[in-house]
């Protein structure tokens, strides 16, 4: 098991997640976008950051760059001390496969697999990870093992998302506009998942969304606009996901 | 990594159609080769088991008659290790049932079977000889099945003259005989012609030759020169009315198993080459779309912490999956295809036993090739698979570049309606995906053309053999040169409406330093009953002056119209000439040197012979006729034309018809598995666009006439470009199965064309079918829902 969070604890000394400088530029049809200008942040753990950020804004980019899906322009970014930067691409995929639970938008699910295979996909690969079907009923979805991605409402899909991301006991869990797709009821319920394995896995929660009222159930949040943080605040009135209204 | 195989093969179930197409394409591939693979080494190890086993000589000599002690000179000649002596001769056969005289060759074997003789014979049913029954006989397999004979039956032949009851005791086979075919003929007419195995006393007695032979085999011992035995057997035989002694090459029987292993050899090599390309391109084409249309599955799999080599992997199992369902079925569609081919050649050729083996050798390394090219075929995708970056998966395709093309210029533009406008342009902005989907096409329509050439090649031979050449009805062969006096004895023959004669003389052709033994044909006219007719179908004339070669044999010789060929007599006087090379013509079959045969005589310096003779006959006279040959003395064989071309045309009829139905079935895989692959491969890609067309008011035949449009006009524009790869096939397969046993003559008809046209237009049509279903079930929400 992981450790427990212990709140009071979190500070310096226990930074995670350490940016400096990023800085992300790419080329998109025939146009160049700054997706990331230098930007510094600390996550600690156990800590449940929220991104903010308009369409745009840069947060896919920094939480791609974070998973070690994409590489900055320039820039470093370290995790444990260690540079994820200069990591080769084994030493990345090593860490993603150890260390990172990805929840993404659009749920990303294997068409073709039940969802009890596709949290089996990645329990298969991982080092010492839950059982599958722990997993899915963590998130609920004891009953559903069998159903594949079709047979499943958008918050159901959303859910194996998420017991997919957690099923490997990642250090750090990134959510991706989890409930960007989803009506507001189940987009708390998808939440409330998230605060969930936040709390009883002791899991370090970086979540990046639009949607502003999402920040209440953060114990940090995190602005950015045109690739820069505008703004990166401790949220000391943090509430439980199902008393947030949007 | 359990699940990621379990996404794979469900993914390969969805995409069954496309991924099945495929594998029919491997096991097209996969069985020509390893049908035809096996063919080959069957062949050739059965004839080189048949040969060792019943001792086929290495050189051969026919002589007149030479006395029996020369075996013994013979066999201490260097490098001679054995020596058998017989007597052959050719005679008239009065078959039971049949109507027509047949031809039988007599060849001696001794009365005890003991000491192991060369050209053995191997007895397949009944029993071998018994000594002093001199009417007893064993005959040819063939023959006797053909005819519907068994041992213990009866058939008379005229031999030197006198009409012998024969007792056919035993079935053989020879090797000398495994394509049995009468002498001056090409193909087998196993009703008419037989070999005979008889008493040697029994046909010394016949053709008053005790003592003597007519005929000498030999093997060499190992590292002998078959050049210089030869030499010295033509020095010492001199004499005897030898026509030359020769080597296996020269052995038509051996000739011809020769040519047709060689012939397989090539078809192994260019069919299977077009199946593997066609495999090649369609995995291309397919796993470049598997990997576009699961760019965010790569990413997520990626975000996972699955590495490139697991993605990659996983990736290449699309391709070696099919690729390994099309190598299973192909192996045992190759197998059962083996082992019917084997059963035709059963028909051409006479082996004591055929064995049919299946060699895992073949399969090995057909199956390696095939993986190979799937592999070679999925590495693009693979690789993109690999290289993608995660974060860029996650994000869509970023659009095509699209800018103005050809088609958009003014005034094109505005002609065009909206629909042709959006196929033509994309047809414009894929270039190379287009023209390789043409190519693909084309290539299905080729081997349909070529695969009908041969039918219209022998279409054409037979036209050329059977009625422009020939216009005679009977071939009356003789035994021995006969003097230009016997012309009246046909004259005077009831029912004999035209004659001619034609004498064959036995020379050796020499130029510089390239020789070879070749008979002179010398004929009194050139637009009598046998006409010079080349492969064109042209006719030529005797030049005025010379002698006429065909060209394959003025190729071997090295000479041209102009040189000056030199000229040994074999028989007679055996005179040295020289002699002008007067044309050429380029005949379909056999190598031939025609002339004048005044000319041929005065350089003979004998008073003239004649060998055989044409006459064109009365039909209503032929039964009469018939009995009239069957006792004619003096005849080595009769040749009916209408006979010949019939067992021909059912010889054919049944190898040809199997290879074309074997192609054309093939060409229909390829043609089915490239367009239906095109179509849902450009539905898969366009089901947005399309079902917006649809949202936004387009009909559903709209929609289908923009998708299907596309592939009709690839299709439409793979015909005349498979047409002339198609031709172009055919003239490479022309060349490399041409010998100098027949050339195939270079004709295509209209039927051709027209059956691939009509083969490809349906097969398209069937392919566009499977897809329109899908295309108008589209299930518009849920594709402008879902995220590309």
């Amino acid at each position: 098991m992981a450790m427990q969070a212990d709140r009071s604890g979190i500070g310096e000394s226990q930074a995670v997640l350490r940016i400096s400088d990023l800085s992300k530029s790419y080329i998109m049809g025939e146009v160049q976008v700054d997706a990331l200008k230098q930007v510094s942040l600390d996550f600690y753990a156990g800590e449940l950051a929220v991104l903010l950020g308009a369409s745009g804004s840069g947060k896919s980019t920094l939480l791609n760059i974070i998973g070690g899906l994409d590489t900055p322009t320039s820039g470093k970014l370290f995790f444990h001390g260690r540079e994820i930067t200069a990591a080769t691409e084994a030493e990345l995929t090593a860490y993603r496969r150890r260390s990172i639970g990805f929840v993404f938008q659009f749920y990303n699910l294997i068409s073709s697999l039940s969802a009890l295979e596709n949290v089996q996909l990645v329990t298969e690969i991982a080092e010492n990870p839950m059982k599958a079907d722990e997993a899915l009923r963590l998130v609920g979805l004891g009953d559903r093992l069998n159903h594949f991605p079709a047979q499943l409402s958008g918050g159901e899909q959303q859910r194996v998302a998420i017991a997919r991301a957690v099923a490997k006991r990642p250090e750090l869990l990134l959510c991706d506009e989890p409930t960007g797709a989803l009506d507001f009821q189940t987009g708390k319920l998808v939440l409330d998942v998230i605060e969930n394995v936040n709390r009883e896995l002791g899991t370090t929660t970086l979540v990046i969304t639009h949607n502003a009222s999402i920040a209440g159930m953060a114990d940090r949040v995190v602005r950015l606009r045109s690739g820069e943080v505008s703004e990166d605040r401790r949220n000391l009135t943090r509430v439980s996901p199902s008393e947030l209204v949007w | 990594m359990k699940q990621l195989q379990r996404k794979l093969l469900r993914d390969l179930l969805h995409l069954k159609g496309q991924m099945l197409a495929v594998a029919a394409v491997v096991a097209c591939g996969i069985s020509v080769f390893v049908s035809m693979s096996s063919v080959k080494y069957s062949l050739e190890a059965s004839r080189e088991r048949y040969y060792s086993r019943y001792r086929f000589a290495d050189v051969f000599l026919q002589v007149k008659s030479a006395p029996e002690f020369y075996r013994e000179t013979v066999s201490r000649i260097h490098g001679v290790a054995s020596v058998t002596t017989r007597i052959t001769t050719d005679v008239t056969l009065d078959v039971p049932g049949l109507d027509e005289p047949a031809t039988g060759r007599l060849v001696s074997i001794p009365e005890y079977r003991g000491a192991p003789v060369l050209n053995d014979l191997f007895l397949k049913k009944g029993r071998y000889i018994e000594p002093g029954k001199p009417e007893e006989v064993i005959a040819s397999k063939p023959f006797l099945e053909a005819n519907n004979l068994v041992p213990g039956d009866h058939i008379s032949a005229v031999i030197n003259g006198h009409k012998k009851e024969l007792l056919i005791v035993g079935m053989g086979l020879s090797p000398e005989y495994i394509y049995e075919v009468q002498p001056g003929a090409f193909f087998p007419d196993k009703r008419r012609f037989g070999v005979f195995w008889m008493s040697r006393k029994a046909l010394e007695s016949a053709l008053d030759m005790t003592g003597g032979f007519n005929d000498l085999s030999l093997t060499l011992a190992y590292g002998a020169s078959e050049k210089d035995v030869i030499m010295q057997l033509d020095n010492l035989f001199r004499r005897y009315g030898s026509l030359g002694a020769y080597g296996r090459s020269e052995q038509l029987s051996d000739r011809f198993i020769v040519d047709e292993i060689k012939q397989v050899g090539i078809q192994i090599t260019f069919l299977p080459l077009v199946f593997l390309a066609v495999a090649v391109f369609l995995l291309n084409i397919v796993l470049r779309r598997i990997v576009a249309t699961q760019r965010d599955q790569i990413a997520v799999l990626k975000a996972m912490g699955y590495s490139n080599e697991d993605v990659g992997l996983h990736y290449l199992g699309y391709a070696m999956i099919p690729t390994a369902v099309g190598a299973i079925v192909g192996t045992a569609l190759g197998a059962w295809l083996g082992r019917g081919l084997m059963n035709i050649y059963a028909d051409f050729y006479n082996f004591a036993e055929l064995v049919y083996y299946f060699r895992i050798e073949d399969v090995a390394l057909s199956v390696i090739l095939s993986f190979i090219a799937a592999l070679f075929g999925a590495l693009g995708a693979v690789r993109s698979a690999v290289m993608l970056p995660p974060a860029e998966a996650m994000r869509p395709d970023s659009p095509v570049i699209y800018k103005p093309g050809l088609f958009d210029r003014e005034p094109l533009r505005h002609i065009m309606p909206v629909p042709v406008r959006i196929i033509v342009r994309n047809l414009e902005r894929h270039q190379w995906k287009s023209a390789l989907s043409v190519l693909m096409i084309s290539l299905a329509v080729a081997i349909l053309i070529a695969g009908r050439y041969t039918y219209d090649a022998v279409d054409r031979m037979v036209q050329v053999e059977f009625s422009r050449k020939h216009r005679e009805d009977v071939t009356v062969i003789f035994n021995d040169p006969m003097p230009p006096s016997i012309a009246y004895n046909f004259a005077s023959m009831d029912g004999v409406l035209e004659r001619e004669f034609y004498r064959e003389e036995p020379v050796r052709m020499s130029f510089l330093h390239r020789s070879r033994r070749q008979s002179i044909k010398g004929l009194e006219s050139a637009v009598g009953l046998q006409r010079l007719v080349d492969k064109s179908n042209r006719q030529v004339n005797l030049p005025q002056n010379g002698i006429l070669l065909t060209t394959t044999l003025a190729d071997i010789l090295g000479v041209r119209p102009g040189d000056r060929l030199q000229i040994d007599f074999l028989q007679g006087k055996q005179l040295h000439r020289e002699l002008l090379v007067g044309g050429t013509i380029d005949e379909i079959l056999g190598l031939s040197a025609y002339m004048n045969i005044a000319e041929l005589n005065r350089l003979a310096g004998d008073g003239g012979a004649l060998n055989a003779a044409y006459l064109r006959i009365d039909r209503l006279k032929g039964a009469q006729l018939n009995t009239t040959f069957k006792k004619m003395p003096g005849v080595a064989g009769i040749m009916m034309l209408k006979a010949l071309k019939e067992s021909f045309d059912e010889l054919i009829a049944r190898s040809m018809t199997t290879s074309t139905i074997i192609l054309t079935t093939f060409a229909c895989v390829l043609a089915f598995a490239v367009v239906y692959n095109g179509a849902r491969i450009s539905l898969s890609e366009r089901a947005r666009e399309l079902s917006s067309l649809r949202v936004l008011g387009m009909t559903k035949g709209e929609i289908s006439f923009i998708l299907l449009g596309e592939q009709a006009l690839l299709t439409l524009a793979a015909i005349p470009v498979g047409f002339l790869i198609g031709i172009a096939l055919s003239a490479l397969l022309a060349r490399a199965l041409s010998s100098e046993l027949y050339r195939l003559p270079f004709v295509f008809s209209a039927y051709n064309f027209l059956f691939a046209f009509i083969v490809i237009v349906i097969v398209s049509f069937v392919s566009a079918l499977a897809v329109k279903k899908r295309l108008t079930s589209l299930d518009l929400v849920e594709v402008l829902k879902t995220r590309e």
